[in-house]
């Protein structure tokens, strides 16, 4: 820092101010351009030229070795396959139970920790073990549990008392027959299980949104409230809950989001299965793409996924800004 | 439950006994959610006929007549040693070596993409995060919401492509160096969310300070390495270490673009034990702990700095 203007004044004045103008000038008027130019590049090499291509892809066919141009029958033939039907409903109750139960454990969670009993950070510590665990570890670990006969709660769900007529096995227990056909509804154990272990493993993160929400709640607001006679639900319901709803959003659309597009804990805790039980539309996305090689179809299916995640994206965005300006 | 004690009156009422009673709810529900963790670290300390046992049991300590007694304790590192398969070797520094995959490997594989990786995108985050906080030029917002529209491409999407384009350039350039292309998606994939965390760090930081090193005859770019990036080491290192947990723990593109069985990472190393290894649960298990294991302590050391990005990251991008 003290060097530039230490030798400063010892150059001739003359190069000294023309050097100074040069950088001044061209550099720091370039400068932004200079630093951004990596990051563009990069971006668009990984993220922007592929997504584009992808879109590309899902108007391509690649049979018998030849690539050629289809238009949207593509998409005609994924979105009329019984397939894509099934794995949408997956996703759908997959999504409804993740979110609802992860929501409401970390609102519980974060409602307890934000009374900053002494040990909080301990437990804030402990309750995050699972964020840093990767999906496949998560997947493992869950499935550790439910191997048939040897996982330590198999012996569990096996029991036809707890579940009647004859007992689950996690892994092979295929859903029951549909109450209404075409549609996959009740799901598979499996998928309830898939739900359990997602949640366990966004949980953390959820909790400490939440927290971190709480903690600009205002403990005054909450007691002004009491001593208008609101009771704790009350209080709940028409303070804490307003005052946070922007962040709940940002938490939905998080998982919403991680929801539709995670698809490790699948590869390792049920492969898709029993049967297809478990796929949903990331995993039908993975099966049709490098499984049956099917890259057309696949991009086609991954241009819906895209417009899903924009949607949900943009809808974010509106509500925090529109929460912002309010 | 929650609603009740979330009243202050009741709470004003219950002061005396509320601290306990909440210490006790949240050390339940802390062992609710270590249960999945501790179960695991208990099965591979178990040897194999004690993870083939039915029904199945928790502490692999009952006595032959069923009794649970201490001493009678089988607990084995089998797991551990069927992943690790160390080898005499005279000419390594312990006298052996080990020579199972998941050590000699994936795991190699996976800290030279997560370290390579996560310098790079935290450098880059630096640049343009500080380019986005400090200066406003007219394609500004344009980049910063095509920022968050990329987040929105779902990985399979950019995965489908990126496959396709991993297929050609082996196939056009002789030279082509799998693990180059491997960081350089990682580095893709990491570095929006980075540059929003370091860009709300930025923020943080007075402009005045750069603008009396400008008086004092510093150029821009010096600034920035001598007074800017020091004041931002808490958010560079918080991109580094969100990025290097990240690609630690990333699977599917690994996966899918590496395709020499020796450039392979850890994660795909544990996909496939699920295959290899289809009843020696405790060899499963321990590979999940070693794989797991370094992120783990990582966060337990950084864990304020993981915490503030985390929410910079979620409310702000």
């Amino acid at each position: 820092m003290a060097a530039p203007a230490g030798t400063a004044p010892s150059a001739t004045p003359a190069s000294a101010v023309s050097r100074h103008r040069i950088e001044q000038g061209f550099f720091s008027r370039t400068l932004p351009f200079w630093l951004l130019l990596p990051t563009l590049l990069v971006l668009l090499a990984i993220q922007v030229v592929p997504g584009l291509f992808s879109f590309f892809l899902s108007t391509q066919t690649f049979e018998r070795g030849e690539q050629m141009f289809v238009g949207l029958r593509n998409f005609e033939r994924v979105f009329s396959s019984s397939a894509f039907n099934a794995s949408l409903f997956h996703t759908l109750f997959f999504l409804i139970g993740y979110v609802t139960l992860t929501l409401i454990a970390a609102f519980v969670i974060a409602q307890i920790l934000n009374r900053k009993l002494r040990l909080s950070p301990f437990y804030i510590t402990v309750i995050f073990v699972p964020w840093v665990l990767s999906d496949v570890v998560v997947g493992l670990i869950f499935r550790l549990f439910i191997v048939p006969d040897y996982g330590l709660f198999s012996s569990f769900f096996a029991n036809p008392g707890i579940f009647p007529p004859k007992g689950i096995s996690i892994l092979t227990t295929p859903a029951a027959p549909p109450l209404v056909s075409g549609v996959p509804f009740p799901p598979a154990p499996a998928l309830i299980y898939l739900i359990f272990a997602s949640a366990w493993k966004a949980l953390p993160f959820i909790t400490l949104l939440i927290l971190a929400a709480l903690q600009t709640v205002s403990r005054e607001v909450i007691e002004s409230a009491a001593i208008d006679g609101a009771d704790g639900w009350r209080t709940v319901r028409h303070i804490t809950f307003p005052l946070i709803l922007p962040t709940l959003i940002v938490a939905l659309f998080n998982l919403t989001l991680n929801g539709v597009n995670g698809v490790g804990l699948v590869f390792s805790l049920t492969g898709g299965g029993p049967g297809t039980a478990t796929e949903v539309l990331s995993y039908l996305l993975y099966t049709i793409g490098f499984g049956r090689l099917d890259f057309g179809r696949a991009a086609a299916l991954s241009v819906f996924m895209a417009i899903i995640n924009l949607t949900l994206i943009l809808l974010t965005l509106r509500i925090s800004r529109s929460e912002r300006e309010a | 439950m929650n609603s009740t004690f979330a009243s202050p009156q009741m709470y004003r009422a219950r002061r005396h006994l509320a601290p306990w009673f909440f210490n006790g709810a949240m050390l339940v529900i802390c062992f609710f959610v270590l249960i999945p963790v501790l179960a695991t670290i208990l099965t591979s300390l178990k040897d194999q006929t004690d993870v083939q046992r039915n029904p199945p049991v928790v502490f692999p300590c009952d006595t032959p007549d069923g009794q649970f007694n201490l001493s009678a304790c089988r607990w084995s590192v089998e797991g551990y040693t069927r992943i690790l398969e160390p080898r005499p070797n005279p000419n390594a520094l312990l006298g052996f070596e080990y020579v199972g995959r998941m050590v000699s490997v994936y795991l190699p594989n996976t800290l030279i993409y997560a370290v390579s990786a996560s310098v790079l995108v935290t450098v880059l985050a630096g640049m343009s995060g500080y380019v986005f906080s400090r200066y406003r030029f007219r394609a500004r917002r344009a980049l910063m919401v095509g920022l968050l529209a990329i987040t929105g491409i779902p990985l399979l999407t950019n995965l489908i492509a990126l496959y396709r384009i991993g297929v050609v350039l082996r196939q056009t350039f002789p030279g082509y160096e799998e693990r180059l292309y491997v960081i350089i998606v990682y580095v893709g994939f990491f570095l929006p969310f980075s540059i929003w965390v370091v860009k709300s760090f930025f923020d943080t930081i007075p402009r005045e300070l750069e603008e009396a090193s400008f008086i004092d005859g510093c150029t821009p770019v010096s600034s920035l390495i001598r007074i800017v990036a020091p004041l931002a080491a808490p958010g560079l290192t918080s991109a580094f270490l969100m990025a290097f947990v990240g690609i630690w723990n990333e699977f599917i593109a690994g996966y899918l673009l590496v395709g020499k069985a020796t450039l392979r990472t850890a994660m795909f190393g544990l996909y496939d034990f699920i295959g290899q290894f289809v009843i020696g649960y405790q060899v499963l298990a321990a590979g999940c702990i070693m794989v797991a294991m370094p992120v783990i302590v990582m966060f337990l050391f950084f864990r304020k700095t993981f915490f503030r990005a985390m929410v910079e990251g979620a409310l702000k991008g």
